[in-house]
């Protein structure tokens, strides 16, 4: 068995004792740290929430249906990411290629929402980062929320980029499914995000 | 460059792997459980606390339909199950004590 593990580890350094890619693994570890990361920003916007003594509070400024608009993007952008890496796993490159665009291009439309609503929270509404405990907890929160996004869109479009050269193919499985962790953790973090902080009263 | 094919192929060592109908099938619940969740903000007269129980519930589905299906983990090694669950739960844990450090239970009576 051990000399079974052994050869399998010749063959593909990737692959431990366990049977699992090192870097799925490391993947996994990271995103279950960042899971950490991420409910303490949300439980610091909660135990702030409505202590707030000067500035517009959240439902002053919230715009549902944009935000909403913004959900729906990233949750349409997890289904083309998961085609892409069916596509790939069936070796149609062409594909997976496309697919992986839509991916970062929806990406993309959702930073530059974030980007129009944070703008319009700043100058029409007076809300920054120092206005009040709901401003800090909500741009520090939202904010990195937008940065790991916009991490996402940069990875999704240097595998485009790979593609696109011929170096991406069914081998590269692996990478691409690595990529799709990332992006879909992205996902389920603004679920979190779009309920607790967004929809509930 | 460097994977093999049998790198490529690692998700079937597990028996099993969504298939592009079954993505389909989750992105529609997902937008419908999402259409829901906004409309439900619009529907008057429902009491606060059944709102946002419901809304709760609602995200726990979409969550775990993102992470089981697209993210694999349900066809996945109970590892990485391990590595992504104890986190999660310690999130949820997290979250829960900085609430109680700040007193910010509003669905609890408050001492006078």
């Amino acid at each position: 068995m051990a000399d079974h593990a052994a050869t399998h580890a010749v063959h593909d350094p990737n692959i431990g004792n366990t049977g699992i890619d090192h870097r799925k693994m490391g993947m996994w570890a990271f995103l279950g740290s960042d899971c950490m990361f991420f409910g303490s920003l949300i439980g610091t916007y909660l135990a702030y929430k409505g202590k707030s003594i000067s500035g517009p509070g959240p439902h002053d400024v919230f715009d549902i249906p944009l935000t909403s608009y913004s959900a729906a993007l990233l949750l349409a952008s997890s289904l083309t990411m998961v085609l892409a890496l069916a596509a790939l796993q069936n070796n149609r490159v062409k594909a997976a290629t496309g697919w992986l665009l839509a991916t970062a291009l929806m990406g993309l439309h959702f930073v530059l929402n974030q980007v129009y609503e944070f703008t319009t929270f700043a100058l029409h509404h007076g809300l920054t980062l120092s206005t009040s405990l709901f401003g800090s907890s909500f741009f520090v929160l939202t904010g990195f929320h937008g940065a790991h996004v916009t991490g996402g869109v940069i990875w999704l479009l240097l595998l485009v980029s790979l593609a696109m050269r011929g170096k991406l193919d069914a081998r590269d499985y692996t990478k691409v499914e690595i990529a799709g962790l990332y992006w879909h953790f992205v996902d389920i973090v603004w679920i979190a995000i779009f309920t607790i902080i967004y929809l509930i009263p | 460059m460097a994977d093999s094919h049998a790198t490529a192929a690692a998700p079937h060592a597990r028996g099993g792997h969504a298939t592009v109908k079954t993505y389909i099938n989750v992105a529609v619940a997902l937008a419908i459980i999402t259409a829901v969740e906004v409309a439900s903000l619009y529907i008057p007269g429902i009491p606060n606390p059944v709102l946002v129980v419901s809304l709760l519930g609602m995200s726990v589905i979409k969550f775990f339909l993102v992470v089981g299906f697209f993210m694999h983990l349900r066809y996945d090694h109970p590892i990485l199950r391990g590595l992504f669950v104890g986190p999660l739960v310690l999130a949820i844990i997290i979250i829960l004590a900085i609430m109680a450090l700040f007193s910010a239970f509003v669905l609890l009576p408050r001492p006078h």
